[in-house]
């Protein structure tokens, strides 16, 4: 049986190539995709969602999220994803429109809908999962798991200590965060070993497919920024961390923390403060994935876009 | 015939709670508000008997209008309700007939955009609890903006709190929910404490009250005797009728005196976490957003609250 996923994104070069991948996969059926603020504004995450759903010739629904998160203002990465939120590649307009209902909902009917109980990939901030849960916390015993792109234990991205994901909204996060729900946390730690080689970019151009090419390109614009910036040796690819987590655990390597996410440090605020050695013996909420295999994970990537057309 | 259909749509976003299921009676009495919907929330007690006193009020008023039930905690911090002063059950703990109808199937913020959409901008909202309803209303559909003309707020003060000396119960129980309502971009009119604390009612209205023909003004009489108690332990020789106030002024504005002025809520703060910040003074810099009622006339208040309970039969 399929796990039955919403995609809750930001695309986003990753988110983009997050969803290429939970689309192709046997395992996974997406069962809708909403779109949250953060590479870019809403109105352009979701525009991109659409484009790649007509691109792979999918009509699954997709809904627009929230504008800003819960209490801040918005930060948006124009400087990692360009003045669309998906610069690089020329992608189809969308073929269908957006869902009439705002992300939460469709949330909950999807979930309502499902006979059985629903994982949420989160690949961008947690505005709409927040937002989500305190609408409806009737709802949150059949979600099975929340597999999400975020947060770090070692350092983060945005700021020396926070990730840009949890940072853009650490009250959502925390709302997340504290909810109870099994949490599977594809943070730094595990994302930034998920690099992609400029070696590994020419396999996908070459699967001869379609996809292939379209991740390759995404690719090209998405490791401009990491050369320019840091000496990665190549581009990680953090959102597709928490999709491929689901099609292939045994690549990772996980250990069961708790975790609290600061919201109001001078220098901290965003930071996902992991109890790593568990010196609280605090409750354990999440699973924090620091280990991944790497050239594991990039065969598993080109697999999948050789499966598509 | 009570709500049949005049004056202003307004939804009650509540949680009875003594004073706000007076409240709900006095706007189901007055041809100037059409109450459309109710939406309960958790604050005076939880949502589950704020949902069911409200849909019973409704019923023993006679009327038929659709209760939804809301938000059961606060949208971001800890559960904070007041059972020594509304009672256990929240209405003094006094019995009302069983409801015979159900609670709307769909959530607040459903109630409030169908409404709003219906109503083509004309929706008033009167809120009398804490704001986490209208805040998820206002974050699921930001257009809501655009689609509400007025919200009433029972909650906060310019000057002292109730709940803590910086806040009033309303806005401390939901900070976040009322910092997402105030910043949100509708008109408001914010009746506080510092006009509630001297909307009063004595023991003498009371007593006459329960002289009133109809079961709705004798169970009023009821609750208002249990509030009297907590209001005398406070040194209050009457009863402050926050939320029946906030109703009144909805019905007729010149009640108050009001200044247009900014207003933000705390968040953060240690010592005054749900203080409603209000610029007096002008000195933010930030545009008004506010009409924050300031004096009042009592007299002509307590006349409105006897006329409309009079007209129960």
């Amino acid at each position: 049986m399929k796990i039955p996923v919403i995609m809750d994104c930001d695309p986003g070069h990753d988110d983009a190539i997050a969803l290429i991948l939970a689309y192709s996969s046997k395992k996974l059926d997406i069962k809708a995709i909403t779109t949250t603020a953060g590479n870019q504004t809403v109105e352009k995450t979701t525009i991109n969602a659409l484009k790649i759903m007509t691109f792979l010739g999918a009509e699954v629904p997709v809904a627009m999220g929230c504008t800003k998160p819960l209490f801040r203002d918005l930060i948006i990465a124009p400087e990692v994803h360009g003045e669309t939120g998906l610069d690089g590649p020329v992608l189809p307009e969308p073929a269908y429109e957006k869902s009439e209902l705002h992300a939460v909902e469709l949330m909950a009917e999807t979930i309502r809908l499902s006979t059985d109980k629903i994982t949420i990939i989160p690949t961008g901030a947690l505005t709409n999962v927040a937002l989500f849960l305190t609408t409806y916390p009737e709802l949150k015993s059949n979600i099975e798991q929340i597999s999400l792109m975020g947060g770090s234990c070692w350092g983060g991205n945005w700021t020396a200590a926070a990730e840009f994901n949890i940072l853009v909204d650490p009250e959502a996060a925390r709302i997340v965060f504290e909810s109870g729900i099994p949490i599977i946390m594809s943070g730094l730690d595990v994302t930034h070993k998920a690099l992609i080689t400029d070696e590994d970019r020419e396999r996908f151009r070459n699967t001869g497919t379609k996809a292939g090419v379209l991740v390759a390109e995404l690719l090209d614009f998405f490791a401009r920024f990491h050369d320019d910036n840091f000496n990665f040796g190549g581009s990680p690819l953090h959102d597709p961390c928490a999709v491929a987590w689901l099609l292939k655990p045994e690549l990772f390597t996980g250990r069961k923390c708790h975790a609290d996410i600061e919201t109001k440090g001078k220098l901290t605020t965003g930071a996902t403060v992991v109890d790593f050695y568990d010196v609280l013996k605090n409750e354990k909420n999440i699973t924090l994935l620091y280990d991944i295999d790497r050239t594991g994970f990039v065969d598993l990537l080109a697999e999948h876009l050789e499966k598509l057309p | 015939m009570m709500n049949d259909g005049k004056g202003r749509p307004v939804i009650i976003d509540c949680d009875p709670g003594i004073d706000d299921a007076l409240a709900i009676f006095m706007a189901l009495a007055s041809d100037e508000l059409n109450v459309v919907g109710i939406t309960a929330v958790a604050g005076n007690v939880p949502v589950e008997y704020t949902a069911m006193n409200a849909l019973q009020l409704v019923e023993l008023a006679g009327c038929e209008v659709e209760v939804s039930q809301g938000a059961a905690d606060p949208f971001y911090t800890k559960r904070e309700t007041a059972e020594s002063v509304h009672g256990k059950n929240g209405i003094g703990d006094i019995s009302l007939p069983p409801a015979k109808g159900s609670l709307s199937r769909i959530k607040p913020h459903e109630m409030i955009w169908s409404n709003a959409c219906k109503y083509k901008g004309q929706l008033e909202i009167i809120a009398t609890g804490p704001l986490t309803n209208l805040a998820e209303a206002l974050l699921i559909y930001p257009a809501l903006k655009e689609k509400i003309s007025r919200i009433w707020i029972m909650g906060g003060a310019a000057g002292s709190g109730n709940r803590t000396p910086a806040a009033e119960f309303n806005i401390f129980a939901d900070a976040h929910a009322a910092s997402i309502v105030y910043a949100g971009g509708i008109p408001i009119t914010m009746c506080g404490l510092d006009v509630t604390n001297k909307a009063l009612i004595y023991e003498e209205d009371i007593n006459k009250l329960a002289g009133f023909k109809s079961e709705v003004a004798k169970k009023s009489a009821l609750m208002l005797k249990w509030y009297l108690r907590f209001y005398r332990s406070f040194g209050f020789n009457g009863v402050a009728m926050h939320d029946p106030f906030t109703v009144a002024v909805a019905i007729d504005r010149t009640l108050v005196k009001t200044k247009h002025l900014f207003v933000d809520v705390e968040t953060d703060g240690e010592f005054t976490l749900g203080k409603t910040v209000v610029d007096t003074l002008g000195v933010s810099g930030r545009k008004p957003n506010t009409d924050v009622a300031m004096e009042l006339d009592n007299p002509r208040f307590v006349e409105l609250f006897e006329k409309l309970m009079n007209a129960y039969e």
